[in-house]
This record gives structure tokens, C-alpha cells and sequence, in this order.
């Protein structure tokens, strides 16, 4: 049989081509506007002209610009990222990471990625320009309106970094008890054939269909007075759970578990039975079969499973401006807290910097597991 | 070059603190939580210099602040308040009264600053706020337009400026739906010399005075931008600072932002001047913002948090941000930017009517006017279903029998 | 596998949704049929607040919760049966409305208003995001291997992007003479408002949404795509049938648990739409279930909140998502008693 028959047709690959060039401008089109916004004095970032916007007369006058060499830089540099990390990292990782530790490698990885790129960006690329610049002529002079003040108002003035560390320790710690409790219950569920098994991920389907809003608005008084209501078991130690990040933790794992027991248990039903069920011939319990059998080929499912939860840990909003006071504030409500009722034109641009600040990181994470994701999925994770 | 920069900058700030350094250093841990505008953001960063202190600018702090106060003990010692956010507080017994402390470390406090109740201080009001007039002076004076002392003679300068073509929606407004267009509601309203509540509670808006307020607010949106639904402050301003409006009765606090260069294509242009005068009294209600300490925590936190509070409160804290807002502490000169307000509080604008039904009946007009405005009801039901929500709405609170 | 092993697997799981969802939902469900209130007493109250220069005082009657011995205030728990529910359904009026068959007076009713709006929004989202979706996932897969990388990276932007952050970036390309806004004018010739009516502002949060949630279906889709069996495919080529025909009997049957999949989530997802209400600031023309439910609760500056008709609204929005799930729920009943 030819592969000829399967062949599309010239209409139909033109039509599929130009779909699929419509739908990625479509999709990546307000990023790339938020990320040039963020670089404009807000005269322009806020200008109506798409060509003021991108151009930035009023921000070249003040003095702030880039010439086509720092943009060649800059391009060159994001490939060159670009190309390391989806390319290279993986096959680095696999042959000098030890085959325990793969994560620990991903993660080493990724960090020293980032520290090259921020080295190239803030070290190297600057020094070209000002050493090769003057001499380039045309080449050399600032054509575009360009300014990174926004980010030095965000991370150096508003402490923004103190917003990502605690961002980066909710997600870790989402993302770590999210796995871990979900992957034990999604694999009991797969394995039982019982009744109670069955309506058990019913009622968590109907829990994850409460709206967030409500449960978390029950929580605040009880989470602010919990030094009171504690103090009968803990005495004088008794902590108030308000502010505190693992109290943030415990709640957004809580509200993800339904999802992460359905995804995790579709996935363990496409691992054959078979092989724990040879394990404990063998004399294994059923813990020792999940941990012997089922562990080493359970990654890619709960790879995927993990990024859920990351986003949701990430990107959440809802309970942490709620539950934690600025001390610990995440990234998500503190960029909200710069768009709030009293807000100047300049805050809004800062906040648009905040904003491209906290999307870096998750475009990083994507371009690094976007292969896991996709096999993961393949593998079963998710399935009716 | 960079580096250079980040050393005069750590030199500016150190002289900085220098001026204006705390007068005594703090040895009991203080927290506060307060709204995040910048009138906070300077008096709290004041405070911060006497060490040992820490402050929530919180967006949600109207919600988290009653529950946090009733703590015991309360998580936070000082809060930023206004009119509105007092009496939650206040009605809890969450807040502790400041006369002794006043008496004892409170010389520079103005009689005009003390919040009383019954003859009690339960807060140190800072500024005051008040949507007044503003307009483009140079625009007004191309046409010969004099500047416009009510409603009605802004519409007609809003003619005269559409008919000369000079912007095409001459008036802005903070009209977004919730709190900012049940707030233009509660301007017109007092303005009318309307009374929200009759006996027990009971609403008392659905009147002449409800109709004359509603029927201005109708009238003015003819010439905004018809996305009026959902400007708030911040869009207005900016509206103004790209030049798109001439004229809006808009919020004290964002006068500085029209002369600021670095956003602003009107700089120097922008007068303020008195809220168009309804036929009893301004259109606009005054507001406060101020401090107050809880009562849930030992007295000599009390002490500390009320001395650390006058430190963030001094005079040459003041007069370093004259700008910031409407101050009422010592130090601040009242400027062309502050004239509005003055003049607006001179004509006698009435306080924002604060109290428990108040909070209620400002959220129902805040859900309920966007309908008439759209046109899917008449004045007269829309008064009416608004008297319905709140009375349904205060029933639940225990308010109404 | 014995009870015992599969509570001490099942266990911690359960223990935390219990804890976090179970228990508040009890007590929200509990909350809707009581009210709670502090017991006032109308006093006469001298309050001074500043003015500009010199103050105001007034001396008025004000109503002032009473307090217990020990500061606290009195609060007094009522069981009121069904009343938060008909506070927030008012049947009353809805039933005056239709006789007099008035659709407007009808909608003009909060509840309804959200319901129908939320009920549109589900329905109208969930064809275009499961077709948007298969779309996207048929023709990366039809892509050559070169492409296909960085374009899946492209597609899954705005499913990772924070929502908060993707609902302002649309908003500001539409808003005023946003930069869309803008274009479209310049194209249109026209004067262009995309927030001052109800159906633009519909239009763009339903677009948001698919925007926002199509590459997920599409990956998912996508990922179901390289384990359709390539046999059955071929001898359906042999069998003559056309791309369309294929597409039609194989693949999409082979993709069907994948469909319900979707489908659940984003029913679930988007019964509870609320971010694109606040996004866009929609309030004013339209409203959903899920943002009545939060304007109940929240409390305004006053203090005073809702909490009776919030749980009610609640249980209410959650008794219509289980409605909408029954039928794809009855597939996953008839595959667990089918699979063991």
C-alpha cells in the first residue's frame, strides 16, 4: 500500500499551512505585545498607534533605545537559548545525570541555562555594543525606542524577587505533596474494581466543580484565628496559619487533588495489571510492587500531571491574595496589586513588566518539557 | 555607567533618610496593614525608618482587615482606614480609643484630624480625598467658555467643545461599574440634598432627588466615551493625560498625575476647580483616610504603634510629598493641585455618609444603575429594584426588620 | 487488592479533600438554610470628621451592634429554611415577568440574567474549543516533524499563561483605541466600542476562553492522535474512503474518550466562568452565576456580607454543573462496571 494515497493534497497542505500560521500569530500575538508594551515609556506603551508602540518615539527621546545591533544581539542570544534547550539539554541530561536522579539534573540544567542567558543578556551583550557601537555607523545608532527601567522599578525597587521566591516555594511544594498523595491514590483507584473506588472520584469530580470563591472565603476567618481555636492542642506554640505559605500549600493541593487523581488513574489503568500482579507473585506486597514496578515507568504520566499542577500553583490568584499577607506574598496577587484602584500610567507599565517577569519562567518550562508533556499524554494520562 | 547610577542613588536615598530619620528607635515588633495607594506607600515608608516595623499595602485589605483586628491577639497593631472601612471596625470593638495617647504623644494632631465618636478619637485622619472638577484650561479659553459651575453649564461647554471639534468625547467620567458609578450615584445624590435612609433603616431613594441624580448621570454620558461602563479612575486619567478629555469631576488624589512629565501630554494645562454644584449642595462627598490602633494587643504595643504612626505623620514627611494627596497634617501647602478640594469642602460638600446600611445600599447602586443607563429600565424601576436588593440584602444583615 | 491496602493508598487523598473541600462545603451547605446576624439597637451617635479645614459633626440615630461582656459582638444563628434560596432565585418576580411575557423584565432578574449568560457561554465555548482544538492537534499532525516542535510551543502559550495576565493583555488590545480596537477601525472605517455594548463584550470573553483553553484540547487531542492504529487506517484507504470519510470513522472514535475528557473539564471549567467577568469588567452588561455568587460574599466596605444567599447560590451553581455532567458521567459508569 503507498504512502502516496495519504498524501494531502497542495489545496489542502496550503490551507493547513496558512491555518496554522493564522492560529500561532493568533496565539502568540498578546504575549509579544505585553513583552514590547513593557519595554516603552507609558506615553507609548499606552499609545493607540500599533507603530508609536512598537517604534517608541517618545521613549527614543528621552534617550533610551537600541540599535539593529543590539537587536541582532538580542535575537541571537534568545536562539541560541532557545536552540540549547530543546536541543542539547535533554541529551546532556541524559548522559551525565545518574539515572536516579534525572530530575536533579533537569533542574541543574535549566538553572545553569538560565544563568548563561542572563550572563549573555546583562554581561556580554551590552559590552559588544559599547565597544563595537560607536565604530558601526548607521548600524550602531538607536533606532527603536527601548527601556528596561520598568524592570529595574519591579525587581530592584519593588522587591519582586522576594514575590518569586515565594512563588517558587508554593509551586515546589504544590507541586511535590500534589504528586506525591495524588500519584498513591490514583494508583489505588486504577487497581480497585470496587464500587467505593468508582464514587469516590465521582464526589471528587463534584468537589472540583465548587466554585473556589466559596470555600476559600470560608477559610480566612477560620486560617486568621487559628492561634485561638489551636491553642487547646498546641498551647502557647499554637501558629497562626494566616500569612503562612504552607497553609497556601495545603489548600492548593486540596483544591487540585480531584484533578490530579483522575489524570493520575487513567494513566495507571493503561500500565498493565499484569506487572505488579507478577511482582506479588513474587512475594512483593502492594507497596513494594508499586514502588519496584510501577515507579520506574510511571514518569511520564506524572510528568504531565505535575505541570497541571505547577500551573495551578503558579498562576493561582484566588487563595493566595487571600491567605497570605504581603510578607509572603507570590507573584500572581502582588502584579494585581499594582493594577488596583489607585494606580498611575507608570504602575500599569511596571506591572506590565511584572507580568512578561512572571511568563519568562513559564515559557522556559514549556520549551523544556513540552516532549515529557506530549508522551506523557500519549502514554495515557488522560483518558475519559 | 550603571554602577555609577546605583551608587548616586544609594547616596540620594541615604541623605533622604537622613532628613527625614525617625526621632526615637523601635524595639516592639509592629505590623500594619493599610490600602496600597501611594499616600500610604509614603507614610508607611516613614514609618518603616524607626525599625522593627513592617507594612501590608494589601488590595484586599478591606476584606482580610476585620477578621485580622478581631484576632486575639490582633495580627496587625495599625490600620489604615477611611470613612467607609472604619465602621466595620468600629462596630466590632476592634479598634481602641487614642485620647490618652493623644494626650501623651499627639501635640502636633489638629482638632480637624480627630475622628470622634461620642466624644472618643478612634482615628488620625491624614488626608482628605473629594471628586472635584477638572478642566483643560487652555481648551476652555480658546473657545471663551468660562469654567463651568454645574452640571448643566458643562454640558453646554461639552457642546461647544464637541461642535469645535476639538476632542470628540469632552467628558470623562468614573462611571465602571461597582463602587465608582454607585459613587457618582451618592455625589449627585447628596448634591440633590437627598437622605438615603427614612426610619429604621428603611431606603429612601426612590424619590425626586433619586431621579434628578439619575437623569444627570444619563445626560453626561452623551458626551463620554461610550465605553463609560467600564472607566475607572485610573483610565480617566488617563484619558486626560492623552489629552482625549477636556473635563471630569474626578478623584483630588489624581490631580498630581496630570503635571507628572513622564505620563502626561497636558502638563501644566489641568485646572482644578469646585464639583459642579447640584441644587442643595456639590456634587461630591468628602472623604478621609487615617490611622487607627487595634485594641486586641498589650498597651505599650498601643504606645509604640501610636508614636511610630506620628513619626510616619511628621511634618517634613509631609512636605517631601506635598503632591501625594490632599494632607491634613502640618507641613503640607495647599497648592493649585489641592484647590479643588478646598474649594469644593468651602461650598459645602457633605461627608460621605458612612454606616452600616450605607455599605449595603452603595453596593446595590453599584449593581443596579448600569441597567438604566443601558436603557433596560426606567428611572423609576431601577429605583425601585435598587430599594428591593438593598432591603433584601439588609434583612440578611439584621439591619432591617 | 484488600480494603485495607487501598484506604492506606486512597487515604492521605481523601483526608485532604475532606479536610479542605468536604468540610467547608458542609458548612456552606448548612450556611444556606440559616443566617446569622449581630442583634442591633438603634442609638444617637455624635460623629466628627474632618473637612478641609474645620469639621463636621453630626448627631444622628445610627444602628450599633451590641457587644457581649468580654467585647465581642452578639451574634445570633436563625434557621430560615429556604428563604437565601428564594432571595436569590425571586421566583415571584420571574414568574410576573414571563406571564407577561416580557424576556426583558426577565433578564433584568439577577439570577436568571448570570444563568443565562453562563449557560450561553458554556454552550457556545465548548463546540468551538473542541473544534478549534481538533483542528489545530489534525494539522500539527499533519505538519512536517520540523515544525512541529516550536509550533506546539507557540499553541500551548495561552494555556500557561496566568489568566489574570492573558485576560488584561486582550483587554488592553480592545480596549479604548487598544490596538485592535484601533485597526479595526481603521479597516471598518467606523467609530468602534468594543466594551459598550453586551454582545461585544460576550463575544470577546468567549473568545478569550477558547483562546485560553483550545491548546489544551489540542495537545490532548494531539497526543491521542500518534496511538491511532495506522492498519485500520490504511485498509480504510484500500476501502476507498475519503479524508473526510476517515476522519469521521476512525479517528474521531478513537479520540471519543478523549472528547469526553474535554468536554467534562471545560464544562466544569467554564459553568464557573469568573475570571473574563472580572477581566473585562463585564458587570455592567453581563454577569455570570459564579460572579453573583462572589459579589454575594464579598463583603462591601462596610462589613456586611451575604454569606446566606452566597451558600445558596453556591449549591445552586453546583447542582447545575452536576446536571450538565450526567451524561458524560454515565460513559466513565458504564466503562468502570465494563473494565472490571
Amino acid at each position: 500500500m503507498s504512502a502516496k494515497s495519504m498524501q494531502p493534497s497542495f489545496g489542502l497542505k496550503l490551507a493547513s499551512g496558512s491555518f496554522l500560521a493564522f492560529w500561532c500569530l493568533v496565539a502568540a500575538f498578546p504575549i509579544f505585545w505585553i513583552l514590547v508594551m513593557s519595554f516603552k515609556s507609558p506615553v507609548d506603551a499606552f499609545n493607540e498607534s500599533a507603530l508609536s508602540v512598537i517604534f517608541g518615539p517618545s521613549t527614543l527621546a528621552t534617550g533610551k533605545g537600541v540599535s539593529a545591533l543590539d537587536i541582532l544581539l538580542l535575537i541571537g542570544i534568545v536562539w541560541l537559548t532557545a536552540w540549547i534547550t530543546t536541543k542539547r539539554l535533554p541529551n546532556l541530561v541524559r548522559s551525565y545525570a545518574p539515572a536516579g536522579a534525572q530530575a536533579i539534573g533537569w533542574g541543574i540544567g535549566v538553572l545553569a541555562l538560565a544563568v548563561m542567558f542572563l550572563v549573555l543578556m546583562l554581561g556580554v551583550a551590552p559590552w559588544i555594543t559599547s565597544s563595537l557601537g560607536p565604530s558601526l555607523g548607521p548600524l550602531g545608532r538607536d533606532i527603536i525606542g527601548f527601556t528596561t527601567e520598568h524592570y529595574t522599578t519591579v525587581w530592584v525597587d519593588r522587591g519582586f524577587s522576594r514575590n518569586f521566591q515565594n512563588s517558587l516555594l508554593v509551586t515546589a511544594g504544590v507541586v511535590t505533596i500534589s504528586l506525591t498523595v495524588g500519584t498513591l491514590a490514583g494508583y489505588g483507584l486504577a487497581r480497585s474494581g470496587s464500587n467505593l473506588a468508582f464514587w469516590i472520584l465521582i464526589v471528587a469530580l463534584v468537589f472540583r466543580a465548587l466554585p473556589p470563591s466559596v470555600l476559600v472565603a470560608g477559610y480566612l476567618p477560620v486560617v486568621i484565628n487559628s492561634a485561638e481555636w489551636l491553642a487547646p492542642l498546641l498551647g502557647e506554640n499554637a501558629p497562626t496559619l494566616y500569612g503562612k505559605p504552607w497553609t497556601v500549600i495545603a489548600v492548593l493541593v486540596a483544591i487540585n487533588q480531584p484533578f490530579t487523581i483522575w489524570m493520575l488513574r487513567s494513566f495507571f489503568q493503561n500500565i498493565p495489571a499484569e506487572l505488579d500482579e507478577a511482582a506479588r507473585v513474587d512475594g512483593c506486597s502492594h507497596f513494594q510492587a508499586f514502588r519496584r514496578v510501577i515507579m520506574p515507568v510511571m514518569w511520564p504520566g506524572v510528568i504531565t500531571t505535575g505541570l497541571f499542577s505547577f500551573l495551578l500553583g503558579y498562576n493561582d490568584f484566588l487563595v493566595t491574595s487571600l491567605l497570605l499577607d504581603a510578607q509572603n506574598q507570590t507573584m500572581v496577587p502582588a502584579i494585581a496589586g499594582m493594577f488596583n484602584m489607585e494606580t498611575t500610567t507608570t504602575d500599569q507599565v511596571v506591572a506590565v513588566a511584572a507580568a512578561v517577569s512572571i511568563t519568562a519562567p513559564l515559557f522556559l518550562l514549556v520549551m523544556v518539557f513540552q516532549r515529557q508533556i506530549v508522551s506523557g499524554l500519549t502514554a495515557g494520562a488522560v483518558k475519559g | 555607567m550603571k554602577l555609577k547610577h546605583l551608587l548616586l542613588a544609594g547616596v540620594a536615598s541615604l541623605l533622604g533618610t537622613g532628613a527625614m530619620a525617625c526621632s526615637f528607635e523601635n524595639t516592639v515588633p509592629l505590623k500594619s496593614l493599610s490600602a496600597g495607594f501611594e499616600a500610604w506607600k509614603v507614610v508607611t515608608d516613614a514609618m518603616a525608618e524607626c525599625g522593627n516595623f513592617e507594612a501590608s499595602l494589601d488590595q484586599e485589605f478591606k476584606e482580610k482587615q476585620p477578621a485580622a483586628f478581631a484576632a486575639n491577639p490582633s495580627l496587625y497593631h495599625i490600620g489604615g482606614v477611611a470613612n467607609a472601612t472604619l465602621i466595620p471596625l468600629l462596630n466590632e470593638g476592634t479598634i481602641r480609643p487614642l485620647d490618652d495617647l493623644i494626650a501623651k504623644y499627639g501635640a502636633g494632631i489638629k482638632p480637624n484630624q480627630m475622628i470622634k465618636i461620642d466624644g472618643k478619637t478612634y482615628a488620625i485622619a491624614m488626608m482628605v480625598n473629594a471628586q472635584h472638577l477638572m478642566y483643560r484650561e487652555d481648551i476652555l479659553n480658546d473657545l471663551g467658555i468660562a469654567a463651568p459651575t454645574t452640571y448643566a453649564e458643562m454640558m453646554a461647554a461639552a457642546d461647544k467643545i464637541k461642535a469645535a471639534g476639538v476632542v470628540d468625547y469632552p467628558i470623562g467620567g468614573t462611571f465602571k461599574t461597582g463602587w465608582n458609578l454607585a459613587e457618582e450615584f451618592v455625589n449627585n445624590f447628596l448634591g440633590e440634598g437627598g437622605e438615603f435612609f427614612g426610619e429604621g433603616n428603611m431606603p429612601n431613594i426612590n424619590n425626586a432627588q433619586g431621579m434628578a441624580a439619575l437623569e444627570v448621570m444619563k445626560a453626561l454620558t452623551a458626551y463620554m466615551d461610550p465605553e463609560y461602563l467600564v472607566s475607572d479612575s485610573t483610565y480617566v486619567q488617563q484619558q486626560f493625560q492623552q489629552g482625549k478629555i477636556a473635563m471630569a469631576n474626578l478623584w483630588a488624589s489624581r490631580a498630581g498625575a496630570m503635571n507628572d512629565a513622564a505620563e502626561s501630554q497636558v502638563v501644566g494645562k489641568v485646572t482644578m476647580a469646585a464639583a459642579p454644584m447640584g441644587s442643595a449642595a456639590p456634587a461630591s462627598s468628602l472623604w478621609w483616610d487615617g490611622i487607627v490602633i487595634a485594641a486586641n494587643i498589650t498597651d505599650e504595643e498601643a504606645e509604640a504603634a501610636f508614636k511610630v504612626a506620628m513619626e510616619g505623620l511628621k511634618p517634613d514627611v509631609i512636605a517631601a510629598n506635598n503632591d501625594a494627596a490632599v494632607w491634613l497634617v502640618d507641613g503640607f501647602t495647599a497648592g493649585p493641585l489641592a484647590a479643588g478640594a478646598a474649594a469644593t469642602a468651602a461650598a459645602g460638600a457633605r461627608p460621605y455618609p458612612a454606616s452600616g446600611p450605607m455599605g449595603i445600599m452603595h453596593t446595590a447602586l453599584g449593581n443596579g444603575i448600569a441597567a438604566y443607563l443601558n436603557g433596560d429600565k426606567d428611572a423609576a424601576t431601577t429605583l425601585a429594584d435598587i430599594e428591593a436588593a438593598y432591603t433584601t440584602a439588609a434583612k440578611e444583615a439584621g439591619l432591617v426588620k | 487488592m484488600p480494603f485495607k491496602t487501598f484506604a492506606a493508598f486512597v487515604g492521605p487523598s481523601i483526608f485532604m479533600m475532606l479536610l479542605f473541600i468536604a468540610f467547608p462545603l458542609a458548612s456552606v451547605f448548612s450556611q444556606s438554610f440559616h443566617v446569622t446576624q449581630p442583634v442591633y439597637e438603634i442609638v444617637e451617635v455624635e460623629t466628627c470628621t474632618p473637612g478641609f479645614l474645620t469639621q463636621t459633626c453630626i448627631t444622628e440615630e445610627k444602628s450599633v451592634p451590641k457587644l457581649d461582656e468580654n467585647g465581642e459582638l452578639i451574634k445570633i444563628r436563625r434557621f430560615v429554611g429556604l428563604q437565601s434560596y428564594a432571595n436569590v432565585l425571586e421566583l415571584g418576580r420571574a414568574k410576573e415577568a414571563l406571564a407577561t411575557g416580557s424576556w426583558q423584565a426577565f433578564q433584568n432578574i439577577d439570577f436568571w440574567k448570570a444563568l443565562r449568560f453562563t449557560l450561553t457561554f458554556t454552550l457556545i465555548t465548548l463546540p468551538l474549543v473542541l473544534g478549534v482544538g481538533l483542528l489545530i492537534a489534525l494539522v500539527i499532525n499533519n505538519a512536517s516533524a520540523r515544525v512541529r516542535g516550536p509550533v506546539i510551543f507557540v499553541s500551548l502559550l495561552p494555556f500557561i499563561i496566568t489568566p489574570v495576565i492573558g485576560a488584561l493583555s486582550i483587554n488592553w488590545l480592545f480596549r479604548g483605541d487598544g490596538i485592535l480596537t484601533a485597526t479595526l477601525e481603521w479597516w471598518l472605517a467606523r467609530d468602534i466600542a468594543m466594551f459598550a455594548q453586551a454582545w461585544t463584550i460576550e463575544i470577546l470573553m468567549m473568545l478569550y476562553r477558547v483562546w485560553h483553553v483550545a491548546p489544551f484540547a489540542a495537545i490532548v487531542f494531539y497526543a491521542g492522535l500518534q496511538t491511532v492504529n495506522q492498519d485500520s487506517l490504511e485498509s480504510a484507504v484500500i476501502d476507498g474512503a475519503s479524508r473526510w470519510q476517515r476522519l469521521r470513522y476512525v479517528v474521531i472514535p478513537h479520540l471519543m474518550p478523549l472528547i469526553v475528557f474535554v468536554t467534562m473539564i471545560h464544562l466544569m471549567d467554564s459553568y464557573r466562568v469568573f475570571e473574563e467577568v472580572v477581566g473585562f469588567s463585564s458587570q455592567g452588561h453581563v454577569i455570570s452565576l459564579q460572579w453573583l455568587t462572589y459579589d454575594f460574599l464579598i463583603p462591601d466596605q462596610a462589613g456586611n456580607r451575604s454569606i446566606s444567599r452566597a451558600s445558596a447560590s453556591a449549591m445552586l451553581t453546583m447542582i447545575g454543573i452536576v446536571l450538565l455532567l450526567i451524561a458524560p458521567l454515565r460513559r466513565t459508569w458504564r466503562e468502570h462496571k465494563g473494565g472490571h
